[in-house]
């Protein structure tokens, strides 16, 4: 042998090693299992596992060549490595040298290391495959034939439309009614001309074995899916309100595995092709269901071990009936029907209430996160801004609700004035040199007509009734100068216009990439909010940077610090034209205009006539 | 707090309070800070401004030497008036006081340069 050659394979093996035990660190620290320096049955594959691709089959195949045999093999969800179970010591040994350093069967032909250990990790054989399913949910498998398969895809290709290509994961098509991705709904009062094809009737007269418990009849909706490898559908529950229950989904095509989440709890289910998936009851309310955007999916094997499985095309047929009203089921957390009624005695409660909830919820609260909320709150909005340049030179404004003052700097020409309830934000605001005081905006103590301009921004959506709400602006208008103009800002229940995101909304990345979606993410506040002893909360909880579901919410603010402590601000969101019906019970001002600006309806008024003293 | 700040204050909220204003000013602490005189802002801010209090202030800033207790029909050739104001509405900053109302008595505190006109539930 050449010396080149010599130090060549004196490399490899150095190599070898140290990859060989850096992952056994891994696995040491992942699972406890330890390296074994004398043979046992159980072998370490190191670096090769689910998580790069790797079959049960090619992995018994490698094992065969070696002459050894195996018993048992167990790969981990995730994994980047597994482990075999050999009949004897002797098959073992056969394994183990036929393979370590030689095997090929890492990606792209990489070798794979392996090692004794001294046991199998318990993790082993508790994976998600031995969870019960999610209650109401059933897979019957080959619900159509091959040739069934392939008419029913026939059929939806013959109408000519192509998918719509508008989703980040997937291609869709709708048969019967729309289904519009900006409401997650139908327009139960714009049917489509295709309806749901006749070449799905077949399939009707199969479910008559379940129509006992169900209130059964012909679905009137079909949404198609085409995924490719590495698409997917993010973790969402079908609209209570917009559909029926059950819902019926055909897979077509391939394989895929399914997730199905409720809380903490998560089960994945394979959806064999030509199988059909039932969705009833818990199944359909209470948990959602997603496919990750992947090319292989880890998949249990008939002996119930774990082996990998790379997709291709798959089309799913989604079969749904119109609710055309209300949802009463009994599952409210996702519910969007029972989420956004109010309760009757809810607005009573909140009059009552007004005093002790602003103070605890918005008061306190503000106090607490003052720091931390300055940082969060400096760039002016643009509009603001704009108002505040509107006034002539040496204009004197008041800036009712100032927060950390960030807009009385805007305009130099002018005397900006500010107040705030919040001692905290106050103080920043007098660290900048600003002029501020302590009020609360129901009685601001300004001379009454002594100002020429009041700006509010995201003030009086903090006040628990219609009253104080109203109360705030008659005190603006009462400071006010005849001609002085106000800008009143509040936050809008509606965060969505012209199918745009407001700011706000648009700054939720995970559901805007698809990755998760709202309701996903409800789910999981409910379930955090369950966890931790609350105080009385009577009000239900906004989730960040989602659509609003109701008027009066109390939105959570997690702090920065490693405490990561939730604390949660009343808010009243405001409906379209409800401040400008505000604004037109004080009389002594005129709308003179009215506008949204993302995600927050705004008003501008003007002082009609000099004020008399206060009732 | 500025003097010029203090111009618009008052505790006309208290129940029963008619005009609350001007506040009885005590300054306890103050410090002085040096801003560019601009003379036509001051000029064309007075109209704004309630003259007696800004003559109250000045009392009580120990500037009343400066400020004539009747404001003066014309102050646009008044420079050194117009001075004397800038300096005592936007260059005195009040930290420490209170602001006592004429009416009814009621101390409102001034601690860190910020007037607290926080009422009570049962003031207002």
């Amino acid at each position: 042998m050449h010396v080149e050659q010599q130090q060549q394979t004196v490399n490899n093996a150095k190599k070898a090693d140290k990859k060989r035990r850096r992952c056994l660190a891994i696995i040491k620290s992942d699972c406890d299992v330890s390296p074994s320096d004398t043979p046992t049955v159980y072998l370490a594959i190191l670096n090769v596992g689910l998580s790069n691709g790797l079959t049960e089959e090619s992995l018994l195949e490698a094992a065969a060549q070696t002459g050894g045999s195996v018993s048992e093999v167990a790969m981990l969800t995730g994994k980047s490595y597994c482990f075999l179970v050999c009949c004897s010591l002797e098959d073992s040994q056969l394994v183990y040298t036929g393979m370590h350093n030689v095997s090929t069967i890492g990606q792209q032909g990489a070798v794979a290391y392996l090692s004794y250990v001294t046991a199998l990790p318990t993790l082993a054989g508790k994976s998600e495959w031995n969870k019960p399913l999610p209650s109401g949910l059933i897979v019957l498998p080959d619900f159509v034939s091959d040739a069934e398969e392939a008419t029913l895809l026939r059929s939806i290709a013959e109408d000519g439309r192509s998918y719509e290509g508008t989703l980040k994961h997937r291609h869709v098509k709708h048969f019967g009614y729309e289904f519009l991705y900006g409401s997650n709904n139908v327009d139960p009062t714009k049917p489509l001309e295709q309806s749901v094809p006749t070449a799905c009737d077949f399939l009707w007269p199969r479910l008559e074995s379940f129509s006992s418990s169900w209130d059964w009849s012909t679905p009137d909706q079909l949404t198609v899916n085409e995924y490719k490898p590495g698409h997917g559908i993010p973790p969402h529950v079908d609209t209570h309100s917009a559909f029926l229950d059950p819902i019926l989904s055909l897979s077509l095509q391939s394989d895929v595995v399914m997730d199905f989440r409720r809380g903490e709890a998560q089960v994945q289910v394979k959806l064999p092709r030509r199988s059909l998936l039932i969705m009833s009851g818990e199944a359909r309310y209470d948990w959602t269901h997603g496919i990750k955007p992947k090319h292989i999916d880890v998949v249990p094997t008939a002996t119930g071990s774990l082996t990998t499985q790379a997709r291709s095309k798959r089309t799913s047929l989604t079969f749904r009936r119109l609710r055309r009203g209300n949802c009463n089921c009994s599952y409210p957390t996702l519910c969007d029907s029972q989420q956004s009624t109010v309760p009757q005695e809810l607005s009573t409660t909140l009059a009552d209430q007004a005093v002790s909830l602003e103070q605890q919820n918005v008061h306190e609260v503000y106090d607490k996160i003052a720091n931390h909320f300055s940082e969060t709150r400096h760039s002016p909005w643009p509009q603001v801004a704009q108002f505040l340049d509107s006034f002539e030179p040496e204009s004197v404004v008041l800036d009712v609700g100032c927060g950390n003052g960030k807009y009385l700097g805007c305009n130099a020409h002018i005397l900006a004035i500010g107040c705030d309830r919040s001692q905290g934000l106050l103080a920043v605001g007098q660290q900048k040199g600003q002029n501020v005081f302590r009020c609360d905006c129901l009685n601001v103590p300004v001379r009454s007509s002594s100002i020429d301009g009041c700006i509010s921004i995201a003030v009086i959506h903090h006040l628990a009734s219609a009253d104080r709400r109203l109360s705030a602006l008659r005190e603006m208008a009462r400071v006010l100068r005849p001609g002085g103009r106000a800008l009143v800002y509040v936050w809008a229940k509606e965060q969505r216009r012209n199918d745009r995101k407001s700011a706000y909304l648009r700054q939720n990345k995970a559901v805007n990439k698809e990755r998760t979606t709202e309701q996903e993410q409800r789910q999981k506040q409910q379930h955090e909010l369950e966890q931790r002893p609350q105080d009385h909360v009577s009000l239900p909880v906004h989730t960040n940077r989602t659509e609003f579901q109701q008027q009066d919410v109390l939105v959570p603010w997690k702090t920065k610090d490693e405490q990561r402590t939730t604390f949660l601000r009343y808010y009243h969101v405001f409906e379209e034209h409800e401040l400008d019906k505000l604004v037109a019970q004080v009389p002594e001002v005129e709308l003179t205009k009215s506008y949204y600006d993302q995600g927050n309806h705004c008003v501008i008024f003007k002082k009609i006539a000099i004020c008399t003293a206060r009732p | 707090m500025k003097l010029s700040t203090y111009n618009f204050l008052t505790s006309m909220a208290i129940k029963g309070v008619k005009v609350g204003f001007p506040l009885k000013l005590t300054i306890s602490k103050k410090e002085l800070v040096e801003t560019e005189f601009n003379p036509t802002f001051v000029e064309r801010l007075l109209p704004k401004l309630d003259w007696s209090a800004v003559y109250g202030a000045a009392q009580v800033a120990e500037l009343a030497e400066d400020i004539p207790a009747v404001q003066p029909e014309s102050i646009v050739d008044n420079e050194q008036l117009l001075q004397k104001l800038h300096h005592l509405l936007f260059e005195i900053d009040v930290l420490e006081g209170q602001l006592e109302c004429p009416e009814t008595g009621r101390i409102f505190p001034i601690t860190d340069g910020i007037p607290n006109m926080l009422l009570n539930e049962d003031e207002v």
